[in-house]
């Protein structure tokens, strides 16, 4: 069934209206806007559960010359990532209206937070490939508002800046491969073309027009860097622990739910079209490296916070991964585990936020035993908990089951060192048992004394981790429900069969259920040397500082900001001259190594085949040009230019310009009278000419005349040629199209009337400054 | 193409770049106009500069006659609009000048940091 | 120079707007019509001075002493252009009125008249005309800034 148009651009418009109307809303109802974002994120929730099991594209044309259109793509995937940002959006809203009520500029924070959800929407629908990337770009904007709500500390706005420097420029490597995708889709659908749903429609063909390009490779490239980027792949996962200077239910919704999904998402999306080796070479081994990276550093975290976006990071390897691997095993376990993560990774950010809040600190050294003061966060905590770290019967289970049997699939299809990925994988999956069990030993426990009071957390607050919990509870007992509702579907859009997707609890025993046996045995087993092994970690990482992405990352930023000042310096410093040479040597330099790589610099002399008139005329212009140079004083010069002038105007007659010709001599007559009436004005000037600059000047001149020259020899065509096809046309058509003889006219007039009236208000800009710098000079002038 | 209109050209865009690069505004000002001159007399040779006859003026002798071949109309155009902004730009540049020399009490545009 | 002035003034105005009016099927046009025009002026203003523009040629009251900008015949310069733009932007939007593109130009061939035989007339012309207020505009303003100074 095709899907609803008026429902789609509502669901994504919706936000952005309402993103305008928050500061009028939050005159009029204060803190409590939050809920009015509530009630925004669960209409958008109710419009794209509509779509739900329709499947096409839909559409409005919006630069039809460009083949560009505000088109909408729905499927099983579109809906399911649609569903969960509004969903977590509505409880995080719910969330904020209580954590937030004590903070200043929530209308900004809600109105960015609205039109954040929009743009996670828009990229979920967009069916465009240039919308794809407009509203790509507008979350990382969203998110650079959202992680630096704090505008006064210095972390949150160094975090913030991280984040928009990592994820635009990502967004830009986006840029470039969907520009090789439309350049593929020149000769796969006929036309260029920005067109997703007729790219998806047409994979194999997309697919060896690529190839035959020679692009499949760069674009695969392009993308991943991309999707790395946005989604904190090693080794662009650096912002995203930096990220948590965030409020927390921006952390909750940014970092778990939805922004860092957006990769994870285009990923899942391109996988049909760009699917193959080279896609799981790529994905499966950047995704595990990332599952890897993420987990053993949330090992030795010290922050709630900081475990949960190390975390992020490993769990998204883990999404990445799955979709890397080109078995259907792949798609189940990053759809589903893109679903069961978004649910317990929300909760989880939620609970810290609540720890935080009531407790005053988020270090893990000193707490334990938060189960009596909070019993319904306990509990909240220990079923996402437990699904975070992939123990039957929790819902993370299950995708990271599929994820095991994709890893020993691939393996087993392609042997030797494909090993390596059902190892890493277990390998990981340890790590996470551990760290899960680290987060949830301050739950358990005896409360130590240093903990003076836990207040009570309000209802409001505790709520939305509920309904998260509860929902994870729901997955964890009737996993078979949530697939056969929207995941299946959305497996079926990123997998290129159609999927049959069973799961549940083991029954007997297969490799992928011995590897989960051996996780969870390894994880509890090494538990009890937990220092041991985070001393270890620590060791590895410090002692390699330059293999920290983030080192990179300060030395770059440094090194630019030093390195701008000083060439402003250089480049910038305030004379002319200095300009001058810039421009012009960077321009005859471009022009010469252009003619060195194509047409040689050496021009075919064909003799003077010019009138001995013209010539006569022309070196008179010369001869004037010398004189201006060398002129004694400045009267001389100007009547030389005058000179030069005149001979140009003769040159005009004589190379068949009549019109040329007349203004020309009009116009340098008015230009000695107006030059005579300045310079009467100003002092004679002798400046003493130094030699050695003089010299320094004369060849950047002969350099300059030199390009020309060569220009007209290599450019200029021969005598007695056709006239070019331009100059015919015009000649031509100013009777039958223009009605005048006089072609010139024509062409000013009527032919190209828009240039000529641009140029009218060029002079006319330039009268106007004449009139300001001269007749208003005393008005307005502030010393 | 003529070596003689080659080195018109390229004279009046050297000896314009050293102009620009003098310390005396007033020679600046020139050479923004020596150069502009260079550039037209560049545009016309791109259009192509052939021995003048009677045919060759962009001007047809009636309506419904043929067309005669022509040097390109276009260049022509272009350079009739090209005249009159140089001359717009040049006063301006003059305009600046003069303001210029009021408010530093200096033509040497060294000095004036 | 008055002699002059007073015998080529006249003679260069005519010439301008033959030129002006020509200029579609002739050389000539707005450009050169609006620039020889500007010439003419300059040669009054050249002989004669601002005020005289002002008191002897338009008949207007001059009030001495008083700023440039206050200038009546400037302003008057400032508004030609003006007026040019407008003529320019409206005889482009004219074409609108009748469906087609921005600027688009036609042009009648209306026959039958004494002496002349028959006249063409172009709407290019409006826009000429525009082009031709705006240089005249523009030119005569710099030069009577720049020459009060």
């Amino acid at each position: 069934m095709a899907p609803e148009l008026a429902l789609v651009a509502t669901a994504v418009a919706l936000p952005f209206v309402a993103s305008g109307a928050t500061p009028l809303v939050y005159r009029l109802v204060g803190a409590r806007t939050g809920y009015f974002g509530a009630a925004v994120a669960i209409a958008c929730f109710a419009l794209a559960g509509s779509q739900l099991g329709r499947r096409g594209a839909v559409g409005v044309p919006w630069v039809p010359s460009m083949d560009v259109s505000l088109r909408f793509y729905v499927d099983g995937w579109a809906v399911l990532f649609a569903l969960l940002a509004s969903a977590i959006g509505a409880l995080v809203f719910v969330y904020s209206a209580s954590y937030m009520a004590d903070e200043h500029t929530l209308a900004r924070y809600y109105a960015t937070l609205l039109a954040f959800m929009g743009s996670i929407l828009g990229v979920a629908f967009a069916a465009d490939l240039l919308a794809v990337f407009l509203f790509w770009e507008l979350t990382s904007l969203c998110s650079f508002v959202l992680i630096g709500h704090h505008t006064d500390e210095a972390d949150s706005r160094y975090a913030a800046r991280m984040a928009m420097i990592v994820t635009v420029g990502g967004g830009l490597f986006l840029l470039v491969g969907i520009a090789f995708l439309s350049i593929a889709a020149t000769e796969a659908l006929g036309a260029r073309s920005f067109d997703l749903a007729a790219m998806l429609a047409n994979a194999d063909a997309m697919e060896s027009s690529l190839r035959e390009l020679g692009l499949f490779v760069p674009t695969l490239a392009v993308v991943a860097v991309a999707a790395g980027a946005k989604s904190a792949q090693v080794p662009l996962h650096f912002w995203l622990p930096n990220a948590m200077a965030a409020p927390t239910p921006v952390s909750a919704f940014l970092h778990s739910a939805t922004m860092v999904k957006v990769g994870v998402y285009f990923v899942g999306r391109l996988r049909p079209l760009l699917g193959g080796d080279e896609w799981m070479v790529l994905f499966a081994t950047v995704g595990l490296a990332t599952m890897t990276a993420g987990a053993a550093l949330a090992v030795v975290a010290t922050d709630i916070k900081e475990l949960l976006a190390y975390s992020t990071a490993s769990h998204l390897g883990l999404m990445v991964a799955g979709f890397g691997f080109q078995s259907v095993y792949g798609a189940e376990a990053g759809a589903f585990h893109l679903f069961n993560h978004a649910l317990f990774k929300a909760a989880l950010f939620l609970v810290a936020g609540i720890v935080a809040h009531e407790v005053g600190t988020r270090r893990l050294a000193g707490l334990s035993g938060l189960w009596r003061d909070l019993p319904v966060t306990a509990a909240v905590a220990g079923v996402t908990g437990l699904s975070m770290a992939g123990i039957p019967p929790f819902s993370g289970f299950y995708s990271k089951e599929l994820l095991f049997e994709a890893a020993y699939e691939a393996a087993h299809a392609a042997g030797g060192l494909a090993w390596l990925y059902p190892a890493v994988a277990v390998f990981a999956s340890v790590l996470t048992v551990l760290y899960s069990l680290r987060l949830l030993a301050i739950f358990v426990g005896e409360r130590p004394g240093a903990v003076a009071s836990v207040h009570r957390p309000s209802a409001a607050l505790v709520a939305p981790p509920a309904v998260l919990g509860v929902a994870t509870a729901v997955v964890s007992v009737a996993p078979q429900l949530a697939v056969d509702a929207v995941v299946e579907a959305a497996i079926g859009a990123t997998a290129a069969e159609s999927p049959d997707v069973h799961v549940g609890l083991p029954t007997h025993l297969t490799p992928p259920v011995a590897m989960s046996a051996v996780t969870i045995v390894a994880g509890a087993a090494a538990y009890p040397v937990l220092g041991r092994l985070q001393r270890a970690i620590g060791a590895v990482v410090g002692a390699t500082p330059i293999a920290r992405p983030n080192w990179w990352y300060d030395r770059l930023l440094s090194g630019t900001e030093a390195a701008g000042p000083r060439v402003a310096r250089t480049v910038h410093n305030g004379l002319l001259r200095t300009y001058v040479v810039w421009v012009l040597a960077a321009a005859s330099a471009l022009a010469l190594a252009g003619y060195a790589a194509t047409t040689g610099l050496v021009p075919a002399v064909e003799g003077v085949r010019v009138t001995p008139g013209i010539t006569l005329v022309l070196l008179v212009a010369v001869v004037a040009a010398v004189a201006v140079v060398s002129a004694p004083s400045h009267v001389v010069g100007v009547l030389a230019l005058s000179i030069l002038g005149f001979m140009v105007a003769i040159f005009y007659i004589l190379a068949s310009a009549p019109d040329l010709a007349l203004t020309q001599l009009v116009v340098e007559t008015l230009v000695l009278l107006i030059f005579l009436l300045v310079l009467e004005q100003l002092p004679a000037f002798y400046a003493d000419t130094d030699r050695l600059v003089a010299a320094r000047d004369a060849v950047l001149s002969v350099v300059v005349g030199a390009t020309a020259f060569l220009t007209v020899m290599l450019a200029s065509p021969d005598i007695g040629a056709e006239p070019t096809a331009i100059a015919r046309f015009y000649a031509t058509e100013a009777v039958p199209a223009g009605g005048g003889t006089n072609v010139v006219n024509v062409i000013l007039v009527d032919f190209r009337g828009f240039d000529t009236l641009g140029e009218l208000f060029v002079v006319s800009i330039a009268a106007m400054s004449v009139v300001v710098l001269i007749a208003m000079r005393n008005r307005g002038e502030t010393r | 193409m003529s070596v003689a209109l080659a080195f018109v050209v390229g004279g009046l865009f050297g000896l314009g770049t050293f102009l620009l690069l003098r310390r005396d505004l007033v020679r600046v000002v020139w050479g923004v106009a020596v150069v502009s001159q260079a550039a037209n007399v560049y545009l016309i040779s791109m259009g192509g500069v052939a021995p003048g006859t009677h045919d060759s003026v962009p001007v047809l002798a009636g309506h419904g006659e043929p067309v005669p071949e022509t040097t390109d109309p276009l260049v022509q155009a272009l350079v009739l609009t090209a005249i009159v902004i140089s001359f717009g730009t040049t006063a301006f540049a003059l305009a600046l000048t003069y303001r210029a020399y009021e408010e530093n009490e200096t033509m040497d545009v060294q000095e004036w940091q | 120079m008055k002699t002059t002035a007073r015998i080529m003034v006249p003679i260069i105005l005519v010439l301008a707007i033959s030129l002006l009016l020509q200029g579609h099927n002739l050389p000539g046009g707005g450009f050169i019509a609006g620039v020889l025009t500007t010439v003419a002026f300059a040669l009054v203003y050249v002989a004669y001075g601002l005020d005289y523009l002002d008191a002897g040629v338009l008949g207007r009251d001059v009030e001495p002493g008083r700023g440039i900008f206050e200038h009546r015949s400037v302003t008057a310069f400032r508004r030609t252009f003006i007026l040019g733009l407008a003529i320019a932007v409206a005889s482009g939007l004219g074409a609108l009125a009748f469906d087609e593109p921005f600027l688009s130009q036609t042009f009648v061939i209306v026959e039958s008249i004494p002496i002349y035989h028959e006249i063409e007339v172009a709407s290019a012309l409006a826009f000429d005309l525009g082009v031709y207020c705006v240089v005249v505009g523009v030119l005569l303003t710099i030069l009577s800034v720049v020459g009060a100074e």
